[in-house]
């Protein structure tokens, strides 16, 4: 049982507590969410084809990413599953109702979900394929829009055929590095005392009960030790006839060193976030014209260039490079574990790195454009609305000056971080600490590297 | 207390309801139904794109004469600038990139006016024109023929070729070329009118329009052999300027910046941001040996009607015919320190 250095914040908080026990409290976040979603598709598809006066691209990759990378998945790991529009609907046609717990088994055909389709990989190589064109994604309402929907058809679609929550817990490309960034958030659920649940007969929190359904994300709480597959749909709190689940506040990144869980697809997906915030950050915020111009398509051939390199930097370049960090670190210390399980286990010290970058990357183009979510609000469409007054309020920058300060404290804190989470690893690996910390320099080495390339981007 | 959850899951479909058909329908019903059926004005929505990803959508509008229309430009690329005219004096300035401008007109007889881009946004910025049609109600098909512009009819029954390239000059080609060796100043010629003997032409205005410089310094010279041919060049270039009234300056600065300095650059230089990649070879206004050899006239015509077989596009859809003068006065003043400026 790990408690220490946790406080279970749903005793300490107990209308926190009511209102996660509630029902109808993610149905309501959901409707909430779905709202907005709606509207984003709809201006996409039938608003002004101008982002930066529609609603669909301001509120989906400024407003709604800026809470869900600065806020929501450091803070507070994979709350935005919580309350996330996108399996709602095909959540309710499985059960037939939005609120209540109706008696009878999920309407679903109930296959199978493929055994070698059950990790993360899938989500690489989908939000691989998003990103080799998220240049087009963020620029153009109705491709934003088509691909919002898009994801609201899949995950509707497969819950017509399998079982819970498939999209999001095996597809969902958002899900996957929340999922994996969630690792380092300082929440997490879990149980209180895992003997109860192990001991427990019914395991309702699986089966399900009066009160609530078995875990949509199939996973069973009593073992959980990770926040990576935990959805935060709170129904094994509803379920739970022992009072068992907990919700801690807890030390940043407790799970990275849970080290019999990490697995390939989990690194592979750490080494694809961080290469993308680098290529993102050259391709979106570099000097160079011409590669945004093959990121944005201009000609077939130049984006079929553009993509391969990226999908090649991130699949074999980066994770090539790490490799040879991890024959570096065998080489240096003699370690004679297996190759691929240092290789693993490294590279989850890309996990705060790789969060620290997209952070500070966001905060270059968040504060820039923010203030056109005020233009959008009342005028959603680009259609001349002016609901709240505000369609009139002109580009205003915000925070131009505080930018690379807060890029450079964001990025110096993954760095530590991640040199902090090497050492750790390295000490798993060997229990004295000059093996460790020789160990750890390469890795250090690496991180630095990176690091650094990043700011040479961000402060030129 | 107990919940009727049944009532609340009522409610969380109906929401969900509403959510997914109300709010579609709400939006596009208001948009395309109730909006323009309770406007004052009928509404026509304008794309601003670069011409090479299409211009002006739609590139073509028809308005009715008498009824209030309102026009409204979004851009979705870049900066553009927006003006109507020739003659309505509208000019709505910058459209950046996503933003809206809109204007209300009513026309009280039919014609032909065009909404254009004035500020550079691509090389191929000048292509970026779209027709504004004003018909009459009681009589649609009918269509107000384009006038045929006298100075320019005249040009050509007297044989000058308009579409002549700068580089070869225009007239006087037996003449040696002029050579000026200083700055052209008005207000040294200015100075020297009390001891000069000025022919009857060149004192005449309209002559003035219809001849180039060195024509009257040809007079100039004749009628005052003491007179150095420096100081004979400063008295034309105050002839030439003298007559401008400073507010028409202005105007036609302001024309002149929006539309002509891309290419022939802010002073005249020949040097504008698009020097390179619109036009092979603009003109330097600056240039007074170049603008000795013009006429006026023939400056009027290159600007309404373009230089055929040259880069220059035609601005006569755009401007009146006093806008036009207007910048060809304020072309003359590009070479010459003028008289009201001072020698700076």
């Amino acid at each position: 049982m790990l408690t220490e250095g946790r406080i279970d914040l749903l005793e300490r908080i107990p209308l926190l507590k009511r209102m996660l026990k509630a029902r109808a409290f993610q149905p309501a976040m959901m409707l909430l969410t779905l709202f907005v979603f709606t509207l984003a598709i709809l201006t996409g598809i039938a608003g002004t084809p101008a982002g930066s006066r529609n609603f669909g691209i301001i509120f989906v990759w400024i407003v709604w990413w800026a809470l869900l990378i600065v806020v929501l998945v450091p803070f507070f790991g994979r709350l935005w599953c919580t309350i996330c529009p996108i399996p709602a609907p095909g959540e309710w046609l499985q059960r037939r109702a939005i609120i209540e717990r109706l008696p009878g088994k999920l309407r679903t055909r109930g296959l199978r979900w493929p055994r070698r389709l059950k990790n993360m990989w899938l989500q690489n190589f989908g939000f691989l394929g998003v990103a080799v064109f998220s240049t087009i994604i963020l620029t153009r309402p109705n491709v934003s829009a088509w691909l919002l929907l898009s994801f609201l058809l899949v995950g509707v679609a497969l819950s017509a055929f399998y079982k819970n929550r498939v999209f999001c817990r095996y597809v969902c490309p958002v899900g996957g590095f929340i999922g994996l960034y969630s690792l380092l958030s300082p929440i997490e659920l879990r149980v209180a005392d895992p003997n109860v649940c192990a001991d427990h007969k019914t395991k309702d929190c699986v089966t399900g009960n009066e009160h609530g359904y078995g875990c949509p994300w199939m996973v069973f709480p009593g073992d959980l030790t990770r926040n990576v597959y935990c959805g935060m749909c709170f129904e094994c709190l509803k379920t739970c006839p022992k009072n068992n689940i907990v919700l801690n506040l807890r030390p940043f990144g407790s799970d990275l060193m849970v080290a019999k869980e990490r697995r390939l697809d989990e690194a592979y997906k750490a080494f694809i976030m961080l290469g993308c915030a680098l290529l993102y950050s050259v391709v979106l915020l570099g000097p160079w014209g011409w590669l945004k111009n093959w990121a944005s398509m201009d000609t077939l051939p130049h984006w079929a260039l553009y993509a391969s390199s990226f999908v090649i930097f991130n699949l074999v370049l980066l994770p090539g490079l790490f490799a040879l960090v991890v024959w570096l670190i065998r080489r240096i210390t003699g370690n004679q574990r297996p190759f691929h399980q240092m290789f693993v286990d490294f590279a989850y010290t890309l996990i705060p790195l790789g969060l620290a970058a997209w952070i500070a990357f966001s905060f270059g183009f968040v504060l820039i454009n923010g203030s056109y979510a005020l233009v959008v609000l009342s005028d959603p469409f680009g259609w001349g609305w002016n609901l709240f007054g505000t369609s009139g309020v002109s580009w205003t920058p915000l925070g131009t000056s505080l930018i690379p300060f807060l890029q450079v404290g964001v990025l110096t804190a993954g760095l530590l971080f991640a040199l902090n989470t090497a050492y750790k690893v390295a000490r798993q690996h060997n229990a004295h600490h000059r093996p460790a910390f020789l160990a750890m320099l390469p890795v250090a080495g690496f991180a630095v590297l990176v690091t650094l390339g990043f700011l040479r981007l961000y402060l030129g | 207390m107990r919940i009727n959850t049944s009532r609340t899951e009522l409610v969380a479909l109906v929401s969900v309801g509403l959510i997914v058909l109300g709010l579609p329908a709400a939006a596009l019903g208001y948009q395309y139904w109730l909006r323009p059926a309770t406007a004052p004005t009928h509404v026509i929505d304008i794309d601003l794109r670069v011409p090479q990803d299409g211009g002006f959508a739609p590139e073509a509008i028809t308005v009715t004469m008498g009824e209030p229309v309102t026009l409204r430009f979004a851009s979705l690329d870049v900066t553009h600038g927006i003006a109507i005219g020739p003659g309505l004096g509208v000019d709505l300035g910058h459209v950046d990139p996503g933003q809206v401008k809109e204007i209300t007109l009513t026309f009280d007889h039919p014609g032909t006016y065009t909404y254009y881009c004035n500020a550079w946004c691509s090389p191929d910025h000048w292509r970026m024109r779209g027709t504004l049609q004003v018909i009459d109600p009681d009589n649609p098909g009918f269509v107000p023929p384009a006038q045929s512009d006298p100075m320019i009819q005249a040009l050509i029954v007297e044989g000058v070729d308009i579409d002549a390239k700068h580089e070869e000059g225009h007239g006087h080609d037996d003449d040696p070329a002029l050579e000026i060796t200083r700055p052209l100043s008005a207000q040294h010629g200015a100075d020297l009118l009390d001891s000069v003997t000025l022919p009857d032409e060149v004192i005449d205005p309209l002559w003035r329009r219809s001849h180039a410089p060195t024509q009257a310094l040809e007079l100039l010279g004749t009628a005052n052999p003491q007179m150095t041919q420096a100081d004979l060049i400063d008295v034309v270039a105050y002839l030439w300027t003298a007559d401008t009234a400073p507010e028409t300056i202005l105007n036609a600065q302001v024309l002149y910046n929006k539309n002509c300095a891309a290419c022939h650059g802010q002073y005249g230089g020949g040097d504008g941001p698009a020097a390179d990649t619109t036009a092979e070879n603009p003109v330097i206004f600056a240039d007074p040996a170049f603008m000795f050899e013009m006429r006026s006239d023939v400056l009027y015509a290159k600007i309404r009607r373009g230089g055929m077989g040259t880069d220059m596009p035609n601005f006569g859809t755009l401007f009146t015919q006093e806008e036009t003068w207007a910048l060809v006065e304020y072309l003359w003043t590009l070479p010459v320190q003028l008289a009201n400026q001072g020698e700076e």
